[in-house]
């Protein structure tokens, strides 16, 4: 045995420095100095400002000195590949922002982590978003936290609307007067659009679709049944397009990415948008600086004149990977973030509508109109199928061939919604 | 491109069987390019085949373990009118692209033969340029050309009076966004198939050309009958190859229109991708893969024989 003892000594230091290393979450838990590993964090592309990470990034630092924290800024365009590709494999990220209406399948493909039992460990999670909530809901079971949430209104030219002799309408019909108006009066202008709609342009459309009454599909019996066919969601596309085809000159086979530019060069009066592409029209670089006194913004009108349509609640959660090795850390990452210090960041300087309703109230300026839009909002059918149905470009596919009358109406969303039925229901 | 036009008389083989390591040495030899073509070929393409025959949606890929299914998927394919759309779309993408792509490119060879040699090389170098430009970065350019704001050819096309084409969209027609698309493949085709019927061309005997001159040929019947036969390995090489990348194009459809092609644009390279990653069906998404590997497995097996019995002849 004398000859053993310095191998078994060896050995044990070896043990335990290669347990150091590889763990993430040493045996004490409580002790979040003695933590260590690298953790992984997907922020979508716009999230939050770079100064809103680096002091969460701080912070967590004083409380987890030796955790790493790698973050790593995604772009919207083709993430659900990468998130496909991410959680199929053996390392996925730890925590990922999900964009709401995609967490429900990955919820329902075991890609989540419940964190039921730890909803209590975050700040405000009793007066959450509740479409935010519902968002990360599945089967009762929570699966995220909510993050922040966008909604759409108008943002206009105050300078266009005033020589035109024109304010902000309130109701659908107006709209359009307001419109033709504006047309009118930059009829010279070949490149002008009274409201720039692309005609691909999904999100802006459902306002039109809900406020008459329609939806995109209905829920009974556990059965998915697509309803863009309705006569209320027809009426609503069809005022759609009539406004389309008077006021807009923009690509009817084009998406938004575009519009804040097109805006920001100055042959456009109206745009329907979310809050932060104010942001995005007035910066130095891509938008234009010198718009910022001439822009205002004015709901969504409904067809009711002097009530405003609903729209759609767009916004991110935070999910931690089932497979993530720290997932003790990522929930800790999230708290940090979404706690109260940072979320008042992300609505102050991110300029988004913050996770909870206790801060509604620090919307400020033209921000003021997308926080109040949120108030009336509505959101996608709640399925796990419901990606597929955005991954399949059902809807944009749908408006393109109204607006470019490749279809009429009554055809198209019939089509839509037949091919909504069969993918809500578990068809490819 | 060092494609052979003849093939050098070769010893008749030795009757006699050498002793085992010469026997052995050829083996040796091919087998490191066997394996590493087994690695990256045969391995995935396996693995295609085995999604293809399995129900494999996110969940399974989430668990690594699919639902074994049999031939369900090919069933629910070959039944799909969507599919049958692409098959016939893409067969007629191909067939466009390959043709232009092979007289054009013909053309420009030929011309490359007559022109002085300053205007030779900036030719060449300019087809060299674009061979070698990443393929995503001249579809950006091409999208800025065809854009519908600030597009460079709408705006030529209207200021040389050929019609009102400010916003016009040049992807509303699907036929006129075909029309885009072929011009874009070909674009990028031409270089590679012009080097090489160029290269092809150095090598027809100057004398058999003279002689034909001589015995009253003109331009088209010298080509016809003499230029033509001598290069016909390597019109079926650039064919065959051509036919290979325009069936299975991705790129150019998926950047140009955004990411977001509608179906009227889905080629089946597209439709693929489309139901793997769009869908999350997997197995879906496999079965497509390996019936576009079959249908070109078939296409390229007519080339590849006319190839040999070229070869054998000469």
């Amino acid at each position: 045995m004398r000859f053993r003892k310095p191998w078994v000594t060896v050995v044990s230091v070896a043990v335990a420095i290669i347990a150091a290393a590889c763990g993430g979450t040493s045996s004490d838990n409580n002790n979040s100095a003695n933590q260590t590993g690298t953790l992984t964090v997907w922020l979508m592309n716009g999230s939050a400002p770079q100064t809103v990470i680096d002091q969460v990034n701080a912070d967590f630092k004083t409380k987890y000195p030796n955790v790493t924290v790698k973050v790593e800024i995604q772009q919207w365009g083709d993430i659900g590949t990468k998130l496909d590709t991410a959680f199929g494999g053996s390392t996925p990220p730890d925590v990922v922002e999900l964009g709401n209406t995609l967490v429900a399948k990955y919820a329902a493909a075991g890609a989540l982590e419940d964190i039921t039992g730890k909803k209590a460990n975050f700040d405000n999670s009793s007066t959450w978003l509740q479409s935010l909530t519902d968002s990360c809901t599945q089967s009762s079971k929570l699966y995220c936290v909510p993050y922040y949430a966008g909604s759409r209104a108008i943002i206009y030219r105050k300078d266009f609307f005033a020589s035109a002799g024109v304010t902000p309408p309130d109701s659908m019909d107006g709209l359009l007067t307001a419109g033709q108006k504006l047309m009118t009066a930059h009829r010279s202008d070949a490149s002008f659009s009274a409201l720039y709609y692309p005609g691909k342009y999904w999100y802006a459309a459902l306002p039109f679709v809900w406020d008459f009454g329609g939806d995109i599909a209905t829920q009974s019996g556990g059965k998915w049944q697509g309803s863009l066919s309705s006569s209320q969601a027809q009426q609503g596309l069809t005022t759609l397009n009539t406004l389309v085809s008077s006021l807009s000159r923009a690509d009817k086979n084009g998406d938004e990415a575009k519009q804040d530019a097109a805006f920001a060069q100055g042959h456009v009066a109206m745009i329907i948008a979310n809050g932060w592409e104010v942001g995005v029209i007035l910066d130095p670089k891509a938008g234009n600086p010198a718009l910022k006194d001439q822009l205002g913004a004015f709901p969504i009108p409904s067809h009711t004149s002097g009530q405003t349509a609903p729209v759609f609640l767009g916004g991110s959660d935070l999910g931690v990977a089932a497979r993530s090795k720290h997932q003790d850390l990522a929930n800790a990452w999230i708290a940090t973030l979404t706690g109260n210090k940072h979320m008042a960041d992300m609505a102050t300087v991110g300029g988004v509508i913050p996770n909870t309703t206790s801060m509604l109230n620090l919307g400020t300026g033209i921000n003021t109109t997308f926080y109040n839009a949120a108030k009336n909002s509505k959101f996608v059918p709640n399925s796990q199928n419901w990606a597929s149905v955005e991954n399949a470009n059902v809807l944009p596919d749908m408006l393109v061939k109204i607006f470019t009358k490749q279809q009429n109406i009554a055809d198209a969303t019939k089509a839509a919604s037949d091919r909504i039925t069969t993918i809500l229901n578990g068809g490819g | 491109m060092g494609v052979a036009i003849t093939t050098p008389d070769l010893e008749p083989a030795p009757t006699r069987p050498g002793p085992l390591r010469t026997r052995l040495l050829p083996y040796g030899l091919v087998t490191p390019s066997v394996a590493v073509i087994g690695g990256i070929l045969a391995f995935p393409l396996g693995m295609l085949v085995w999604l293809s025959l399995q129900h494999y949606g996110l969940r399974e890929l989430i668990a690594h373990q699919g639902e074994w299914v049999w031939l369900d998927n090919y069933r629910a394919i070959l039944v799909d009118p969507l599919f049958r759309q692409v098959i016939f779309r893409s067969l007629a993408f191909t067939f466009a692209c390959v043709v232009l792509t092979v007289v054009l490119s013909t053309l420009i060879a030929l011309l490359l033969l007559r022109v002085r040699r300053a205007v030779r090389v900036i030719v060449m170098s300019a087809l060299v340029f674009v061979w070698a430009t990443p393929v995503i970065v001249t579809v950006d350019i091409w999208q800025w050309m065809f854009d519908y704001e600030f597009g460079v050819i709408n705006y030529l096309l209207t200021q040389l009076h050929v019609g009102n084409f400010i916003h016009h969209n040049w992807f509303d027609n699907p036929l006129q966004g075909w029309g885009v698309l072929v011009v874009v493949a070909v674009w990028g085709a031409i270089p590679f198939v012009t080097i090489t019927v160029f290269a092809g061309l150095l090598q027809v005997p100057g004398e058999l050309l003279d002689a034909a001159q001589v015995d009253g040929a003109g331009g088209w019947q010298r080509f016809r009958f003499v230029t033509a036969p001598m290069l016909k390995p390597i019109f079926l090489i650039a064919t065959c190859l051509s036919t290979i990348w325009d069936f299975g194009i991705f790129n150019q459809p998926y950047v140009l229109l955004n990411q977001r092609p509608s179906s009227d644009y889905y080629t089946i390279a597209i439709y693929s991708y489309r139901e793997s990653f769009g869908v999350s069906q997997y197995g879906l998404g496999a079965t497509i893969a390996v019936l576009m590997v079959i249908v070109l497995v078939v296409v390229t097996f007519l080339y590849v024989r006319e190839t040999l019995k070229v070869a054998e002849i000469q």
